[in-house]
């Protein structure tokens, strides 16, 4: 159920009782936990928190804590399952779903005692109504078998014909109820796609209250451009959201104008800014950074000889020296730096980057801190998916949850310089890859495999660093490719997530395109995919959890709108057989300006067609080599 | 004394409040507190106005002596004199700090105040040092410093008293007592 108030409906509910908070691993959820933890902080409220990296966690934690807790608080994760059926809660147990994730499950929607959705309602959700999907269980045995004695045998006979036709005229309304709904069904669940961010969500509620602060705000801030540097959400919903969190940007800090009554430097300032799009400029060289963000590396084509010239002819247009250029943003010249967004931007339209520039914001406190939004995503996003582990599986997360803070800069700065490694060896790779053509574009999708060899491939066995690996290899491979059908592929991307146990990482990526809805269809794909080699293989019940297969086990986790499989390296094999063998076909969309929208028909068939057969042996043939 | 406890007693001071939730007198052993409403400005002790800011729960409303204008004077006034001037509260330094801290945003100009309380505490800290140095190389017996607040004796409390302990027991023995038998083998 919608709750329309979040502050009755919600927060003055929990503020009188211990509450569990359920967080997701993404830096959204972590924004969202830390506004919440704030105000938690401010009304005394007691809780507990506990981070989540997928469903296996989350209902090992539901089964933890599920007698000491009736009020569960999820963020970023639960919306788009049917939570009741998964987690099996006792009758007096109330959820508080503050999700991003779309389609919200109808069960949830439609639940009107348990949950309890923290949505805003204008985000296009689209849900069907509920008579579409659900119906009383009608009484079909109501037609009274009794023998009712006194009555003749026409009398009798005519009324058993009647119930009969009555009884066939209901089944097949039923059954044409029932096709519609599964079609309605499938339409509303084939895409996924991700809606407002959580922590603006719980930015809203702080303000309801009027207890927002310029650090929520940030957080919220920070929240929303997680999600533009994931590629989460269009670019037309990103701009509306800066448009709303400008106003309260402007609200908060408009006394910094004033030149009387100018607040001590080490508060806290939030300044909006129309800043370029280069991942951690400001920390970083300029010659770096260029070569290591996705938008420019793509599109001057950094992997090759020509991209590289390229990129000097770029510099030398905008007069910038080598030299400077190349040694860190702080310590380069004052002239240069002065009018450098505006020089870049001009140098860039030339080049083909109509867009290097963003709409953004920053803050500033104290006289050497001076951090853009984007700069903490990265550090933030880096720090929860450290690959060293120190200590127990959770300090990664708490970690990362302390560098939002402003107190704790020391992390943060760590934050940063994972970041650039992280960002360096996804250039690095992605590079490897397109020279290499280890890109295999083989019906209806490309596909890579990153094998166990390559260097950093550690870093990309956590979910959303692969993602953003698999993002900027398609985009520089779309740049790359001169064959026009693949330009509009998806991109299965797949690498080793755990040595000892065997088991192997995918991604999938919706197609590139110039005004995409964000919204990817790889999950029922996926699921479909998974459930048919279970099925041949395992013999089990697919479940959403680890189903141990000898020594080597697979488990499915749908994570952000990009799904996310891991699989025992024998079982790539059939995955990638049923993957192919669902039938895709593409339908023109006239509505949307001719955009060619990927429709996805799933009717398996029973063998391989024989015309694929060379293709798809081909295929085989290199993943084996793949995986060897 | 540590500075710490100085600042606890520190925070007993009273300073004004503009709260923003509603509650009654409350009733507590050092006295009486409240009522509160909301936009009225109330007076309380430095600890709860600290804790109440802490949860967003009201704006602080700095005391008449924290402007830049005044403290100024008081700087100037302070560098003048050789003797120590009155301080417009006996807990300036500990109030400045907390305030500064933890409120600077309802504080206007407040890095300004910052630098002219910590000029004026440098200069007080000068003329204390002199004084102390004066003190034992005359080998004075008594002396009286007016308009010192808790936190400056604190400061060379300690230390001065043991350093003149010490000084004595190596002047007693330097001089040849009566009582002082050498022993023999």
């Amino acid at each position: 159920m919608f709750v329309s108030d979040c502050r009755r409906e919600f927060y003055e509910l929990i503020v009188t009782q211990r509450v569990l908070l359920l967080v997701a691993s993404d830096v959204d959820a972590l924004c969202a936990c830390k506004i919440l933890q704030a105000l938690f902080q401010c009304d005394h409220v007691q809780y507990t928190l506990v981070p989540v990296a997928g469903w296996q966690e989350l209902e090992t934690a539901f089964l933890e804590h599920k007698d000491q807790f009736k009020y569960f608080v999820l963020i970023n994760c639960g919306a788009n399952v049917d939570l009741l059926e998964i987690l099996q809660p006792e009758e007096d147990t109330l959820f508080f779903v503050c999700d991003s994730h779309r389609p919200i499950n109808v069960v949830n929607v439609y639940n009107d005692t348990q949950v309890k959705l923290l949505v805003k309602q204008d985000d296009d959700l689209d849900v069907p109504a509920y008579d579409d999907i659900f119906r009383d269980e009608e009484d079909e045995e109501e037609e009274s078998e009794d023998e009712s004695d006194g009555s003749e045998p026409s009398e009798k006979r005519r009324r058993f014909e009647e119930e009969v036709i009555e009884r066939t005229m209901k089944r097949r309304e039923r059954r044409e109820w029932e096709a519609r709904r599964r079609e309605i069904l499938f339409d509303y669940e084939q895409y996924e796609y991700h809606g407002t961010s959580s922590a603006m969500v719980m930015f809203d509620l702080a303000w309801i209250m009027s207890k927002d602060l310029n650090d929520m705000l940030w957080w919220a801030i920070v929240g929303l451009t997680d999600q533009w540097v994931q590629d989460k959400i269009t670019q037309m919903k990103y701009v509306t959201d800066i448009g709303i969190l400008q106003r309260h940007v402007s609200r908060h800090n408009h006394r910094n104008e004033d030149e009387e009554n100018s607040l001590s430097i080490d508060c806290m300032r939030i300044a909006f800014e129309y800043d370029l799009r280069l991942a951690l400029y400001q920390h970083w060289s300029l010659y770096e950074s260029l070569c290591n963000t996705s938008y420019t590396s793509a599109s001057l084509k950094l992997w090759s000889v020509q991209g590289q010239k390229r990129l000097q002819e770029f510099l030398a247009d905008m007069g910038l020296p080598l030299k400077q250029v190349k040694q860190k943003f702080n310590s380069m010249d004052m002239s240069l730096k002065e009018n450098l967004r505006e020089m870049i931007e001009e140098s860039a339209n030339k080049f083909g980057m109509k867009d290097l520039r963003v709409q953004t914001f920053s803050i500033h406190f104290g006289f050497k801190n001076k951090f853009s939004a984007s700069d903490i995503v990265y550090a933030t996003t880096s720090l929860m998916e450290n690959i060293e582990k120190e200590g127990p599986e959770t300090t990664n997360f708490i970690k990362a949850l302390d560098s939002l803070s402003r107190g704790n800069l020391d992390k943060l700065h760590q934050g940063l310089d994972l970041a650039k490694k992280q960002l360096r060896a996804i250039q690095q790779t992605v590079a490897s890859c397109i020279c290499t053509n280890l890109v295999i574009s083989q019906g209806p999708f490309l596909y890579c495999s990153l094998m166990e060899g390559t260097p950093d491939v550690k870093l990309f066995s956590k979910p959303v660093s692969l993602c953003l690996l698999s993002k900027y290899l398609l985009k520089s491979f779309v740049c790359s490719t001169k064959n026009k059908r693949c330009k509009l592929l998806p991109l299965v991307m797949a690498a080793p997530m755990d040595v000892e146990q065997g088991t192997v990482i995918m991604v999938g990526i919706p197609p590139e395109t110039e005004s995409s809805d964000k919204k990817n269809f790889f999950g029922r794909a996926f699921e479909k995919a998974a459930e048919s080699t279970n099925s041949r293989t395992l013999h089990n019940h697919f479940e959403m959890s680890m189903v141990p297969f000898g020594s080597l086990s697979w488990k499915l986790r749908m994570g952000p709108s990009e799904i996310i499989l891991a699989l025992p390296k024998f079982m790539v094999l059939q995955f990638w057989c049923i993957l192919d063998s669902l039938n895709w076909s593409r339908q023109e969309n006239q509505e949307k300006m001719g955009q060619p929208k990927n429709n996805l028909r799933v009717q398996e068939h029973n063998g391989i067609q024989v015309a694929d057969k060379v293709l798809k042996l081909a295929l085989y043939v290199n993943i084996l080599k793949c995986q060897q | 004394m540590e500075p710490a406890e100085v600042e606890f007693l520190a925070e007993k001071e009273l300073v004004t409040i503009v709260p923003n939730f509603s509650l009654d007198r409350i009733h507590l052993i050092g006295g009486d507190l409240g009522p509160f409403n909301p936009g009225l400005p109330v007076e309380v002790p430095v600890w709860l106005a600290i804790n109440l800011k802490q949860r967003q729960k009201c704006r602080l409303i700095p005391p008449e002596w924290m402007d830049v204008g005044k403290l100024e004077e008081i700087r100037d006034q302070e560098r003048k004199e050789d003797t120590f001037t009155p301080m417009p509260s006996p807990y300036y330094m500990e109030l400045t700090k907390l305030l500064l801290n933890y409120a600077s945003d309802n504080i206007p100009r407040a890095d300004e105040i910052r630098t002219l309380v910590k000029d004026t505490w440098d200069t007080r800290m000068a003329k204390l040092r002199l004084s102390a140095d004066s003190f034992v190389r005359q080998q004075e017996v008594h002396a009286k410093l007016d308009n010192l607040t808790l936190m400056e004796i604190n400061t060379t409390g300690t230390f001065l008293t043991q350093a003149l302990d010490h000084m004595y027991k190596l002047r007693t023995n330097l001089q040849p007592g009566e009582s002082s038998h050498s022993q023999d083998f």
